[in-house]
């Protein structure tokens, strides 16, 4: 324990630019994942909620599948699965970064379909009613009264998703995604450091996922406040 | 062959090694929820504590914890311990990091759980006598359970979820055997749609027992 200063001041400057080039691999798949993760997000929400039957049944079935499942088993099923079930279509384009992307967004969209619905239900019915009887079309009462309203409510917990997120991505090294890491682990055996990398890759996890946590916090208690 | 063809083949094979893989993976997520939910308590009685010499390093604990992810902790246990004269098995990594992993999500749980009691309860306990810590044991966390079971259901899911990445250290688990399987036979789907079938046959069932404890709490409110 006592060596890890020195062995730090000796490797630092080769250790530190590599492993930041490598996060920001890891931040590109955070933030698309997090755009695909919304937009299933979304639809999702809206499918359980339809008054169609069907519709709703199968909505349920991908939240209760994309939370049920390990993410790492999403990953290898979305990466692995789908070239080998349809081996006559073209799957150059399908790349480890895509399926990173694709599987931590699946995965998400289920996480974040229920946040949106209790954002949704939380609401009384009677604001959209109101909006109504005011003359505003469904889509003026969505976009003035609804969705104002529900961003609130679920912008706490789609901050604490995105913090998650930020740390599922280190996932992604074990379908070969070159982001921090794959690096990290790299470097700590070439150099026969382990210790000493791993603990440097913990802290440059940490210096992404904290600010986003106090923010996520801040956030928290000035809706809190507001209500 | 196709799909169909694989399975008719070789799916008795498959089901049968992924199921040898269930031990392993119910050995980690138990061992690491019992290590969780002993240590998580300790925290949150020193992150409830006045003294702030205990208060600091538990949160201290529990901002690190939760701030970096399972798999970098599970690395710096067992690829990094050795450095320091410790080399545990992958089994034991695999607990102690999940575990103290757990521990940080699990001492919020005790805490929310103890903060929902009235304080008065406490109060009126010690002026009955009691010791702190006996109010604690006899009045404050016997009432607090009925709060904390189902987070904590829903806690072990994720615990279980979780185990899935312990092969990345050399555990025998569920994933790792799927794994060998595909570099054995070559093919994924099957394997790897089964193994998925195999986490969803145990989580779904305790993510419909959570939601039924949440809604008898609800209830009893």
């Amino acid at each position: 324990m006592l060596e890890l200063p020195q062995i730090y001041a000796e490797n630092i400057h080769r250790w530190l630019p590599e492993l930041l080039y490598y996060s920001l691999m890891t931040l590109k798949i955070g933030f698309f994942s997090f755009i695909v993760a919304v937009v299933f997000g979304i639809l999702v929400a809206l499918c359980r909620v339809s008054k169609n039957g069907l519709v709703r049944t199968l909505a349920i079935w991908f939240i209760e599948i994309g939370r049920g499942l390990p993410i790492v088993v999403i990953l290898y099923i979305i990466y692995f699965v789908p070239p080998q079930l349809f081996p006559g279509l073209n799957w150059t384009w399908f790349s480890d970064f895509t399926g990173a992307v694709l599987g931590l967004g699946i995965h998400g969209g289920a996480i974040l379909a229920e946040v949106f619905r209790s954002g949704i239900e939380a609401l009384h019915k009677g604001q959209r009613e109101a909006a109504m009887s005011l003359g505003m079309t469904p889509a003026k009462s969505m976009v003035y009264i609804i969705l104002p309203q529900a961003t609130r409510i679920v912008l706490p917990p789609v901050g604490n998703y995105a913090i998650g997120l930020l740390k599922d991505t280190s996932l992604c090294t074990l379908i070969g995604v070159n982001e921090i890491m794959n690096g990290a682990k790299s470097i700590a055996f070439s150099d026969y450091q382990p210790m000493a990398v791993f603990i440097l890759v913990a802290g440059i996890y940490f210096a992404m996922s904290y600010p986003l946590s106090l923010l996520v916090r801040a956030l928290e208690r000035r809706l809190r406040t507001a209500q | 062959m196709t799909f169909f063809q694989i399975l008719e083949k070789n799916g008795w094979y498959f089901f049968t090694t992924l199921l040898s893989g269930w031990p392993a993976t119910l050995t980690v997520a138990s061992g690491a929820l019992v290590f969780a939910l002993i240590f998580g308590l300790v925290i949150a009685l020193m992150r409830i504590s006045t003294w702030r010499l205990l208060r600091w390093p538990a949160t201290a604990y529990l901002e690190f914890f939760r701030g970096t992810p399972a798999l970098v902790q599970l690395f710096v246990i067992y690829f990094g311990f050795p450095d320091w004269g410790f080399q545990p098995s992958p089994l034991q990594a695999a607990i102690i990091g999940l575990g103290m992993n757990g521990a940080a999500y699990i001492s919020e749980i005790y805490r929310a759980g103890i903060e929902s009691i009235h304080r008065g309860q406490m109060e009126a306990a010690l002026s009955l006598g009691m010791t702190p810590i006996k109010a604690m044991q006899h009045i404050i966390l016997p009432q607090a359970i009925r709060t904390m079971l189902p987070p904590m259901t829903n806690f072990s899911i994720v615990l279980l979820k979780d185990t899935a990445i312990v092969f990345s250290i050399g555990v025998l688990e569920v994933m790792a055997l799927a794994r060998q399987l595909v570099t054995e036979t070559l093919t994924s789907a099957p394997i790897y749609l089964m193994a998925g079938a195999m986490y969803l046959c145990v989580t779904i069932p305790m993510a419909r027992l959570a939601a039924r404890l949440e809604r008898q709490r609800q209830a009893w409110q």
